[in-house]
C-alpha cells in the first residue's frame, strides 16, 4: 500500500443537470494492486472511469498521474499518460482478423509480421492464448474480450481499467480473466481498476476495494479485511440480509446452500422436463405461486431452427412455457437469445420447427403474427423494435393496433388520447402528456410505455429480454413486480437474460441456452433457500455439461 | 450550448447569407443585384399574368414533391422522379393522341395512364427492392438515366410516341401534338391564366396530407420509415408496403409528366429533355419541406417563382443560369440550419465509443469448447 499512487483522483465532481454522478470523489490507484470499484448501477462508477479515460470532463477536481496534475481531455491523451481501458462492450470488427483488429486505427505503414508477433508476445506474457490469424467473428465472447485486452495492453499502459468485464463471460471465463489481471499486477506492477457491481468477483479478484454510493466513495478497505455482508451494506447503504433474499441474488452473492432438483433422484423425472425432440412432461411441481393451471403450454417452441448467413443460431430449440410461470432463459450473450427474441417478435422466419400459442400454430416471420397471436414482448433494446422515439407517447401506446383495421380508416385521435391518459396514470409514466414525443422521456419511463402497451393488450405470453438492463434500482424492482404480477394473472412469462442474478431472482424454472439449444432445465426447489445450483448453471452456460438425462 | 444561435436565428442568418452571396455573385458577373431581384419578381409575380404562370408551374413540382415525401416518410429514397415523370409523360402522350372519345374523358384517361407509366418505372425499382432488397436509391437514379434514351427510342418510332404527321417540318425526334380538347382547361383570374392542374395538384396534396396524418395507412408509413423492425413486429411488412409506396410515388411523378403535357408550360408535344428538371426540382422541394406536404405547397411556389422569374433575367444582362445558382444557394441555406441542429444533437448525445448500445450479443459467436 505504500509508495506513490499511479493515479490520484482528488475531489472529482460531475453533474448532469440536477443529478450528481460523482460527488467529490477521492481515489488512488497504485501499481501492483487490483483496485475494486464497487457500486450499484448509477452509483457513479462508469462516470468516474470515463473521466479517467478522457471521455467525460469533470466539473470540479483534478486527476494526478504519477504525482503530476494532468488534464485528460480525450482518450488519446489518456493513452499517452499510460491509462488504458477495456470496455464492457466490445468494439471489434467481425470481418477482420485478430491482428488486424489489434492494429486498427494505427497510423503509418501496416507491418503485418510485427503486428502478428505483437499479438503472440502479449498473448504469451499474460497467458491469453490468442491466434493472431483467427477471424474475430468466429471467436467466443471470452476470446473477443482477450482481443480487447491485447488492444489495450499493446500500448503497455501503467494503469488499466476494466469496466464490468465479466458481463458477457461465463463464470469459468471470468476466472481466467482474473488470472490475467493477477499477472499484470504481479509481474508488471501495473495498476488495475476492476469496476463491478458483483460482490463475489470483487472479493475474489481484488486487493483493495472502494465502494461508491450515489456518487460518493462511502468506504474503502483492504479486500482481505472485507466480507460480503459489510460490502453489501456499504453499497446499498443499509443492512442487508444476505441469505436467500432477493437482495442477495441481485448482488451476485451465492448462498452456500443450494439445491438442484436435477440431481435429486427422488424428484428427478417429475421435477425436470427433459429436453430434445420428445414431449416434455407437463410440470407437476408443487411450487406454490407458479403452479401451472393448464397442461397445454401457453407458448410452445418446437425444434426451432434458424440459420443466418450459414451459421445456425437456433439449433432445434424446444421450449415450453406454461401459463402462470416465469421461465428464465439463462445463458451467455450470443447463444441464440437474439434470434429467439426476433422469432417471437415476428422479425425472423423459422427454417424448421414451429411456434404455437395455446396450441395454435403461429406463422413465423409474418409481420405482426406473433403479437396478434397473443405474444407480448419487451425487447432488450426498446429502441430497436419496442418503440418509435420520434412518435408521441400516445402513438407508441397504440403501436400494437398498427397492423389492424382498414388502411384508409381514420385514426380516432380522441380515443387514442383517452387510452394513453389511462395507461399513463396506471403505469405512473412520467411525461408531459399523451402528445409528448417518446424521445423526451427518460429511459425508465420509455420502458414503462413499452410495458404498458404490451400488458394492456391482454397477452397470453409475455417475453421479456433483458428487461432491466440500464435501469436504476427502483425501475428494476417495478419491472420485477410487473413480471410477477403478470405470471400470477395467468400469463406465461419468458424471461431472457444474461444476468444470472435477475433470472435466479424472478424465475420459477430456469433453462440454459447454449449454442442455440436449450441445455438444461431446473426448477426452483421448494426448499427454504429457494435457490438453484449455480455451479451447474455456469457449466451449462459454458456448454461444458448438459442436463444429466440428456447425454 | 446555450450561447449558440437558436434555430429561427440560424434560418435568418443562413437565408440572409445566401441572399448576400447571390447578390455578390451577380455584382461580380457585372450585373446589378437590385435589377436582378426586380426582374425575378417581375417575371414571377408582378408583370401581367405572371403569378398565374407561376402557379401553373407549381403544379408538377408539387405533384412530384408529394410523391417524394410519401416515399421518404416510408423510409425510402426515391430520387428517380425525373425519369418517372418522363415515362409518365410518354405513356400519357401515347394515349392522348390515340384514344377516341370525348376530350375530357381522354384527358382523365391520359392522366391515369401517365400515373401507370410513372408507377411502372418506379415499380421496377420496387420489384428489385422487394425481391432482392436492391437499394432503391441506386435503381431509381439509374432508371432515370435509362429513361432518357428510352424517350429518344420512342420518338424515333411512329408506332410508339413519334409524330405520325410526317408532313410537318421538324417532325423527326418529336412527339405528336396533344389535341386541344384533351388539354387541361385554364382558369382566368384577374388577367392570369391558371392551369387547372394547380387545383389538381393542391387537391392531391390535401388528400396526401389527410392520408399521411389522419389514417392508419399514414401511421403505418411513418412507423415503417422511422423504425422498420418495429413496423414488422406490429404488423406492417416492410417489403410489400415499401414497394407499394415507391410505386405510388412514381405514379405522382407520372401524373406530373402528363400535367406538363396537357396543361403545363413545357410545350404540347414530347421532345428531348422534355422533363426539364421538373423531377429534380420537385425532389428538392420535398427535401426542403422536410417531409411535410403542407410545407411543400409554398416551397413549390417559391421554386416555380424562380423558374418563371428567371425568364425575365435576359433584360438585366445576367445569365439565366444565375437563377440555378441562386436556387442552389437557397437550398443550401434552408438545409444548413437543420444540418447544424443534427450535428449538435449528435455531438451532445455522443456516447463513449464502446459503452453505448447494449446488445444481446447479436454478432457474438457462441461460447463453447474453449480450453478451460
Amino acid at each position: 500500500m505504500a509508495g506513490g499512487a499511479a493515479v490520484s483522483v482528488r475531489g472529482i465532481t460531475k453533474r448532469y443537470g440536477d443529478v450528481v454522478a460523482c460527488d467529490h470523489i477521492d481515489l488512488d490507484l497504485r501499481g501492483g494492486e487490483i483496485h475494486g470499484i464497487l457500486g450499484e448501477n448509477g452509483a457513479g462508477k462508469s462516470t468516474l472511469m470515463k473521466i479517467l479515460i478522457g471521455l467525460v470532463g469533470p466539473d470540479e477536481g483534478r486527476v494526478e498521474v504519477n504525482g503530476r496534475a494532468e488534464s485528460i481531455t480525450d482518450p488519446q491523451r489518456a493513452a499517452a499518460l499510460g491509462i488504458g481501458m477495456v470496455h464492457q462492450h466490445f468494439s471489434l470488427v467481425d470481418e477482420l482478423l485478430v491482428w488486424e483488429n489489434v492494429v486498427l486505427g494505427e497510423r503509418g505503414r501496416l507491418d503485418r509480421s510485427a503486428a502478428r508477433s505483437l499479438v503472440t508476445t502479449i498473448g504469451d506474457r499474460y497467458g491469453l492464448g490468442l491466434d493472431p490469424d483467427a477471424l474475430v467473428g468466429d471467436l467466443t465472447a471470452g476470446l473477443r474480450q482477450r482481443v480487447e485486452i491485447v488492444k489495450c495492453l499493446r500500448r503497455d499502459p501503467a494503469i488499466v481499467i476494466f469496466d464490468e468485464p465479466t458481463s458477457v463471460l461465463t463464470p469459468q471465463e471470468s476466472e481466467q480473466l482474473f488470472a490475467v489481471l493477477r499477472i499484470a499486477v504481479r509481474d508488471e506492477d501495473k495498476a488495475v481498476a476492476l469496476v463491478s457491481h458483483k460482490l463475489d468477483e470483487i472479493l475474489a479478484a481484488t486487493d483493495v476495494v472502494s465502494i461508491l454510493r450515489r456518487g460518493r466513495v462511502v468506504d474503502s478497505m483492504v479486500t482481505s479485511a472485507a466480507d460480503a455482508r459489510s460490502l453489501a451494506q456499504a453499497m446499498v447503504g443499509r443492512p442487508v440480509s444476505l441469505r436467500g433474499s432477493a437482495m442477495t441474488l441481485a448482488l451476485g452473492i451465492i448462498p452456500d446452500t443450494v439445491s438442484d432438483t436435477t440431481s435429486d433422484p427422488g424428484r428427478g423425472t417429475a421435477g425436470h422436463s427433459g429436453i430434445g425432440p420428445d414431449e416434455p412432461d407437463p410440470p407437476t411441481t408443487t411450487t406454490s405461486s407458479a403452479a401451472p393451471t393448464t397442461v397445454r403450454p401457453a407458448l410452445r417452441i418446437g425444434n426451432a431452427v434458424i440459420t443466418r448467413r450459414g451459421r445456425v443460431t437456433l439449433d432445434h430449440l424446444t421450449l415450453d412455457v406454461y401459463a402462470g410461470e416465469i421461465v428464465g432463459v439463462a445463458g451467455v450473450e450470443g447463444n441464440g437469445q437474439a434470434d429467439l427474441v426476433d422469432l417471437l417478435s415476428s422479425l425472423v422466419a423459422l427454417d424448421d420447427g414451429l411456434v404455437e400459442v395455446d396450441g395454435v400454430e403461429v406463422v413465423s416471420g409474418r409481420a405482426g403474427a406473433m403479437g396478434a397471436a397473443g405474444i407480448a414482448l419487451i425487447p432488450e433494446d426498446r429502441h430497436d423494435s419496442g418503440c418509435v422515439l420520434e412518435l408521441s407517447v400516445a402513438e407508441n401506446l397504440e403501436l400494437s393496433d398498427l397492423g389492424r383495421g382498414r388502411a384508409f380508416g381514420r385514426i380516432d385521435r380522441a380515443a387514442r388520447c383517452h387510452h394513453a391518459e389511462r395507461l399513463i396514470a396506471e403505469y405512473a409514466i412520467s411525461c408531459t402528456g399523451p402528445d409528448a414525443p417518446l424521445a423526451s422521456l427518460s429511459g425508465g419511463n420509455q420502458q414503462r410505455v413499452v410495458l404498458a402497451r404490451e400488458l394492456s393488450g391482454h397477452p397470453r405470453v409475455l417475453v421479456a429480454a433483458q428487461p432491466t438492463r440500464g435501469l436504476d434500482v427502483g425501475a428494476i424492482e417495478f419491472m420485477g413486480q410487473r413480471l410477477r404480477t403478470a405470471a400470477d394473472n395467468g400469463i406465461a412469462v419468458l424471461l431472457i437474460s444474461s444476468e444470472l442474478e435477475e433470472i435466479l431472482h424472478l424465475a420459477d424454472r430456469v433453462v440454459v441456452i447454449h449454442a442455440g439449444r436449450i441445455r438444461g432445465d431446473m426448477r426452483r426447489a421448494p426448499a427454504p433457500e429457494a435457490a438453484f445450483d449455480i455451479d451447474r448453471l455456469g457449466l451449462m452456460m459454458g456448454g461444458v455439461v448438459e442436463a444429466p438425462e440428456h447425454v | 450550448m446555450n450561447d449558440r444561435l437558436t434555430v429561427p436565428a440560424l434560418y435568418v442568418a443562413s437565408i440572409g447569407g445566401a441572399i448576400v452571396l447571390s447578390a455578390l455573385l451577380v455584382s461580380v458577373t457585372g450585373g446589378s443585384a437590385f435589377a436582378v431581384f426586380d426582374a425575378l419578381v417581375d417575371g414571377s409575380l408582378r408583370s401581367p399574368g405572371a403569378w398565374g404562370l407561376t402557379v401553373t408551374t407549381m403544379a408538377p413540382l408539387l405533384l412530384v414533391a408529394t410523391g417524394a415525401i410519401a416515399a421518404t416518410r416510408a423510409g425510402l429514397v426515391n430520387i428517380g422522379q425525373e425519369g418517372q415523370l418522363l415515362v409518365g409523360a410518354c405513356f400519357g402522350a401515347y394515349l392522348a393522341v390515340r384514344l377516341p372519345g370525348p376530350g375530357p374523358l381522354v384527358l382523365v384517361a391520359t392522366l391515369l395512364f401517365a400515373a401507370v407509366g410513372g408507377g411502372l418505372w418506379a415499380g421496377i425499382a420496387a420489384l428489385l427492392k422487394a425481391w432482392r432488397n436492391v437499394p432503391e436509391v441506386l435503381t431509381t437514379l439509374i432508371l432515370t438515366f435509362v429513361s432518357f434514351p428510352l424517350l429518344t427510342f420512342g420518338l424515333r418510332r411512329r408506332s410508339l410516341i413519334g409524330d405520325r404527321d410526317t408532313t410537318r417540318v421538324n417532325h423527326i425526334n418529336s412527339g405528336e401534338q396533344i389535341p386541344f380538347d384533351t388539354r387541361l382547361p385554364d382558369l382566368r383570374i384577374a388577367g392570369n391564366q391558371i392551369d387547372s392542374a394547380a387545383i389538381l395538384a393542391v387537391t392531391v396534396a390535401a388528400v396526401a396530407i389527410y392520408v399521411l396524418e389522419r389514417t392508419r395507412l399514414g401511421a403505418r408509413i411513418d412507423v415503417l420509415g422511422l423504425n422498420p423492425r418495429a413496423a414488422q413486429r406490429f404488423g406492417v411488412p416492410q417489403r410489400p408496403v415499401a414497394a407499394g409506396v415507391l410505386v405510388a410515388s412514381g405514379c405522382f411523378a407520372g401524373v406530373a409528366g402528363a400535367v406538363l403535357l396537357t396543361g403545363g408550360t413545357a410545350g404540347d408535344r414530347l421532345s428531348f429533355g422534355y422533363s426539364g428538371n421538373y423531377g429534380w426540382d420537385g425532389l428538392l422541394v420535398a427535401l426542403l419541406a422536410r417531409n411535410r406536404v403542407l410545407v411543400a405547397i409554398p416551397m413549390a411556389f417559391v421554386f416555380a417563382a424562380l423558374r418563371t422569374g428567371s425568364s425575365f433575367l435576359a433584360t438585366t444582362g445576367v445569365d439565366r443560369k444565375m437563377t440555378d445558382v441562386v436556387q442552389a444557394l437557397l437550398v443550401l441555406a434552408l438545409l444548413l440550419p437543420a444540418a447544424i441542429e443534427y450535428v449538435r444533437r449528435a455531438r451532445g448525445g455522443r456516447q463513449p465509443v464502446a459503452a453505448d448500445r447494449p446488445g444481446l450479443g447479436r454478432r457474438l459467436a457462441p461460447v463453447g469448447g474453449e480450453v478451460v
